[in-house]
């Protein structure tokens, strides 16, 4: 995907899913899983430098009502 | 001869170039992909018939270097949100939002949330970058939202809800405020409204913690949807709906109910017209419009009117009033008009720059430039003459009872000299030739058409 012009912003992007609500449980739950199980892998590789991969990780979802 | 507009260029994908009285967009190969996905859709002929999408037609005369180009038609004013009102913003505001509803209903998106995107015609907002439409790719959050914010929610809040005018802090920081200064804005308001807490304060905090970090593949990999835009999109349009001014009653909303105003009226409106008709200006502006009704006069007669005063209240009213006019409201104080600024002071031209009358009014202004801002009379008449074209000008004596409310704390040596009729005469007759004036029955005011030399 070619980038747009404009910043988007990562923390605005990521707050999209919580802003969407009950459909963004399902985003939110996957994006936890996906966090979980990169920590998990993190945990069993070499932790530390050359990480690569920046995730959904470090920030609370909290779901919308 | 092209020429490419100054305030196109962000987007490499689509620029816009001016052609005599033709406006161009070039689009290049991106740009050409999104034209296509969009001009094949219901939205796009619904939109243009209703006038929320500016007209476009494809040409076959495609410059050098270009994979498509497209023609709109020439507006006859751009405007910018640092001169809208509030309702003017807000109204943009749900524009965008509905646009961008319905352009994900057909598999489009928006790229991008700027008010400079939108311009006002027929009292309304239309849309005009057709280059921000592209297709909407499965898995990509809404690249727009944070600027959406800092353009247009957030300036709508700081009126509605902290009761300070976004103008000031737009024509500043034309990006707007960003999360984390709107919510110092906000303090301790709105504590538990959800639109406060996810739009300002949780989007300041995810800000700061996220920095510098990717999260496009994520989101994909982990289901984001356009439903996900939806859901934003119509909370967004709630909260903005939501958002009111009611404006407190000290600028002069209640002008046209003044004395010398109501007395006077006729008599202003019959030497306008005889200046009409004199002139048969294409292009008026009208310096000081207030409630409008002069400026209504000129449209009446068929000109293009930008109608320019610094009460947002009046404006506002004039605003909601003039739907299907040919008025263009500019919101600006004109001992400090909007200035040329943006990438290499060009971007955005001055408000004088972009007006280009063939007519000024400035009825029941000059003695505001004079005696509330300080501005010499001879630097007035001085301005006046640099639009370079007739001027109708309501000359008001320093004995008017308007005068000595300006003036009431002010000493007669702190006043600049030359304020009488006689020194006005002399002043103007440098510049211009006076080719009609009458008396008002207020014996303190006068009407003069000035011609220039």
């Amino acid at each position: 995907m070619i980038f747009g012009y404009l910043d988007p912003g990562s923390g605005s992007l990521l707050l999209q899913v919580v802003i969407g609500g009950a459909a963004g449980i399902t985003v939110a739950a996957k994006a936890l899983r996906q966090k979980y199980q990169l920590r998990r892998g993190k945990n069993l590789a070499v932790p530390g430098e050359g990480e690569t991969t920046e995730s959904i990780e470090d920030t609370a979802l909290p779901t919308d009502s | 001869m092209q020429s490419p507009d100054p305030g196109s260029f962000r987007d490499p994908a689509s620029r816009v170039v001016l052609d005599g009285n033709k406006v161009l967009r070039l689009l290049d190969r991106r740009g050409l992909e999104g034209w296509r996905a969009l001009a094949g859709t219901d939205l796009f002929a619904s939109a243009v018939a209703d006038r929320r999408l500016i007209g476009t037609t494809e040409i076959d005369d495609v410059p050098p270097g270009s994979a498509a180009a497209l023609e709109h038609p020439m507006l006859p004013f751009i405007g910018y949100p640092y001169e809208w009102t509030f309702t003017m913003l807000k109204d943009a505001a749900l524009l965008q939002l509905d646009l961008l509803r319905d352009a994900l209903s057909q598999g489009l998106t928006i790229k991008d949330a700027t008010p400079y995107n939108i311009q006002f015609s027929d009292g309304k907002p239309m849309f005009i970058d057709i280059g921000s439409f592209e297709a909407y790719q499965q898995g990509e959050p809404w690249i727009g939202y944070r600027q959406f914010t800092r353009q247009f929610l957030f300036p709508l809040m700081l009126r509605a809800w902290v009761g300070v005018p976004f103008q000031p802090w737009l024509r500043g920081d034309m990006e707007g405020p960003t999360p984390a200064q709107m919510a110092r804005l906000l303090g301790k308001k709105k504590l538990f409204n959800t639109g406060a807490l996810f739009h300002v304060r949780l989007q300041a905090r995810v800000e700061a913690r996220m920095t510098g970090r990717s999260v496009r593949d994520d989101l994909r990999t982990a289901g984001f949807s356009a439903e996900l835009i939806q859901a934003n999109v119509r909370k967004l349009r709630s909260l903005v709906s939501s958002l009111e001014w009611a404006p407190g009653g000290d600028g002069w909303s209640d002008y046209g109910s003044c004395n010398h105003v109501s007395r006077d009226r006729t008599a202003k409106s019959d030497f306008l017209e005889a200046a009409i008709e004199r002139t048969s200006p294409q292009r008026v502006l009208d310096l000081g419009a207030n409630d409008g009704h002069f400026s209504t006069i000129a449209a009446g007669a068929g000109a293009d009117v930008v109608a320019v005063d610094s009460d947002e209240a009046v404006l506002d009213d004039l605003y909601r009033r003039s739907k299907g006019s040919s008025l263009a409201i500019v919101l600006t104080d004109l001992a400090n008009p909007s200035p040329a600024q943006g990438w290499a002071g060009t971007e955005r031209p001055s408000v004088v720059d972009r007006a280009n009358p063939d007519l000024v009014i400035a009825y029941g202004l000059i003695h505001h430039l004079i005696y509330h801002a300080s501005i010499p009379p001879r630097e007035v008449v001085g301005w006046l003459r640099t639009f370079d074209c007739p001027v109708v000008v309501e000359f008001v004596s320093p004995v008017d009872e308007m005068v000595e409310k300006l003036t009431g704390n002010k000493l007669a040596h702190e006043l600049h000299p030359d304020r009488d009729e006689v020194n006005f005469r002399a002043l103007a007759g440098e510049l211009f030739d006076i080719v009609d004036e009458t008396n008002l029955s207020s014996g303190t005011r006068a009407l003069f058409a000035l011609q220039p030399r």
